[in-house]
């Protein structure tokens, strides 16, 4: 990322570095081992009849089309207002084009799925976009002109997801307008012909944005039922609703890999790295993110399938039946990687973007925010950061082991989760120190 | 895997600014400059960087600033250049040969990378606390 991340480092903890990472391990080794005495049945991942649906007045008002509508057409102007800078403005630090986009959308889309649910299927102005034009021509929005295929699955996602973290991470000059246009706008090309070819479910399952919103999403304490009634539901009975389809490990592991990729190149000594090598940085930011998708992917597969082994699973059903586990995990590092940036870059970019077009202006009347640490301490920061990774760990632990109940034998389920437990600790390990790398 | 004196210095120092910058960050979000009578005793910190084939001298890392320290960066460039310090949104022109220098006072908390435009190197990160 080109923009400053906050404090938070590992001398900011008020507590040893080893300790923290010792007591991050105890934490999964007690939850495995009172998983394995207490939670012996799959309790997980049921019907949404168990939930309790919102009542009265509100349940009314979001079951409306006028509540669908708002949100829409909220995406639509917020889309268009973030158009005015990226197309019109000067490109110059001021231009809060980047900060909107990296910081804003990408980092804020994780609370807000976390606290509503998959908001950007709400919110995408190109879902709206291709909703109106059917209208428009009158026809159904859902059937396109071929069905789509249901081998493809979530590749196409996590294709998009893959050209949105190189955007981010690797890309000379990411923060400048015409990359960053550039890749808006083939994106866009790419989102409405798919629309327009197999229908509204490509944004489903081909919406790098709309998929990370929705995985991290399936976490929030309200949930939609398919028959429009929002209902409050047990968060980690959303994340076990989450099936296997093709694709789904590679996108999910991709959330987590990348993020521990900032983290490295963030590092001195991958600095010193690729400034010394005689390769074009891009090249080995490239190779760099790769691999070190492919290490956590690696590892994934590998543990997934020694644990299908046990239970005598084909070993890409069970890399499918528990990807799930790794979405919390991968929220709780995402959470300790952008909490500062967030914070710092957040409130920066809010107050850039009341004057897109850098002439002085103030339309929103925010221009003149200063940059506070909103009462955290670096101490406080460091502290959340480990925090949320355990509790990442520990519900994908829970999730991992409920999985396994169901698909198991008996006699192996805890044993044969084994693998899974070390691929946690391991994921904790290395999520913790790179995270605190300095 | 640490040895016990860096551990024991870790945790002091932890606490330490722990403390110093729960003080600090709550007068920050104030006027943020003027706080910092009681870090005035520190002294100015002096960066000198080279920058010559495309190489940094010394290699890219990691500098701690006390919040409130004068920083004085100065780079010499053997091409011409953009020197600029990301957050504080400080920067200098680089002439071939010709040191140059920027000068602020560090009074917002962070990490801050401080790195070339024309030819996109890091050249250190600024750690503030």
């Amino acid at each position: 990322m080109l923009l400053a991340h906050g404090v938070g480092g590992r001398q900011d903890l008020p507590i040893p570095f080893s300790a923290a990472l010792a007591g991050a391990i105890i934490a999964l080794l007690v939850s495995f081992a009172a998983l394995g005495v207490l939670w012996t049945e799959p309790r997980l991942g049921g019907t949404l009849a168990r939930v309790r649906p919102l009542s009265g007045l509100f349940q009314r008002a979001v079951s409306s089309n006028g509540w669908a509508w708002t949100w829409r057409i909220v995406g639509l102007v917020v889309a268009a207002y973030f158009c005015v800078g990226l197309v019109f403005g000067p490109d110059d630090v001021d231009n809060p084009t980047a900060g909107a986009f990296y910081v804003l959308f990408w980092v804020g889309l994780v609370p807000l799925s976390l606290l509503l649910g998959p908001v950007w299927r709400a919110l995408n102005p190109l879902r709206t976009l291709h909703l109106l034009a059917s209208r428009a021509l009158r026809r159904d929005p859902d059937a396109g002109l071929r069905p789509l295929p249901d081998g493809v699955g979530y590749w196409p996602a996590a294709a998009g997801l893959f050209a949105f973290v190189w955007l981010e991470l690797v890309a000379p000059d990411r923060a400048t307008l015409p990359v960053i246009g550039i890749w808006l706008g083939a994106y866009a090309v790419i989102m409405l012909t798919g629309a327009v070819v197999f229908g509204a479910r490509w944004f489903d399952k081909a919406d790098a944005f709309e998929a990370y919103s929705d995985l991290i999403g399936r976490l929030a304490p309200v949930v939609r039922r398919d028959d429009g009634q929002v209902a409050w539901r047990n968060s980690l009975d959303g994340m076990s609703g989450l099936r296997p389809a093709p694709g789904l490990p590679v996108l999910v592991v991709m959330l987590l890999g990348s993020t521990m990729y900032d983290s490295l190149s963030g590092a001195p000594v991958w600095v010193r790295f690729v400034q010394d090598s005689p390769l074009p940085a891009p090249v080995v930011g490239t190779a760099g993110l790769v691999l070190v998708i492919g290490l956590v992917l690696g590892a994934f597969l590998g543990t997934t399938a020694l644990a299908g082994r046990r239970g005598a699973t084909e070993p890409r059903v069970m890399a499918g039946e528990l990807a799930h586990s790794i979405v919390p995990i991968a929220v709780g590092y995402l959470i300790a990687h952008y909490y500062t940036l967030f914070l710092l870059e957040g409130q920066r970019t809010i107050a850039l973007l009341s004057d897109p077009l850098v002439t002085g202006a103030d339309w929103l009347g925010t221009a003149g925010w200063t940059v506070g640490g909103l009462g955290n301490t670096p101490a406080g920061i460091a502290m959340l950061q480990v925090t949320v990774i355990i509790i990442g760990h520990v519900l994908g632990t829970v999730l991992a082991h409920d999985r396994a109940l169901a698909l198991l034998p008996r006699r192996t389920a805890v044993t044969g989760q084994i693998p899974l437990l070390a691929l946690m600790v391991l994921y904790t390990v290395m999520g913790l120190l790179l995270l605190f790398a300095a | 895997m640490t040895p016990a004196p860096a551990r024991l210095r870790s945790l002091l120092s932890g606490l330490v600014l722990g403390a110093a910058l729960l003080g600090g960050v709550s007068a920050c979000s104030g006027s943020s400059a003027d706080t910092a009578p009681a870090s005035a005793t520190v002294g100015v910190k002096e960066i000198n960087v080279t920058i010559a084939a495309k190489s940094v001298t010394p290699p890219p890392g990691r500098i701690d600033v006390t919040k409130g320290q004068t920083v004085r960066i100065t780079v010499t460039s053997d091409v011409a250049d953009e020197a600029h310090v990301h957050g504080y949104d400080k920067g200098a022109s680089l002439q071939p040969g010709t040191p140059a220098t920027i000068e602020f006072v560090a009074d917002q908390d962070g990490l801050f990378e401080v790195e070339t435009h024309e030819s996109g190197l890091q050249l250190f990160q600024l750690a503030v606390r």
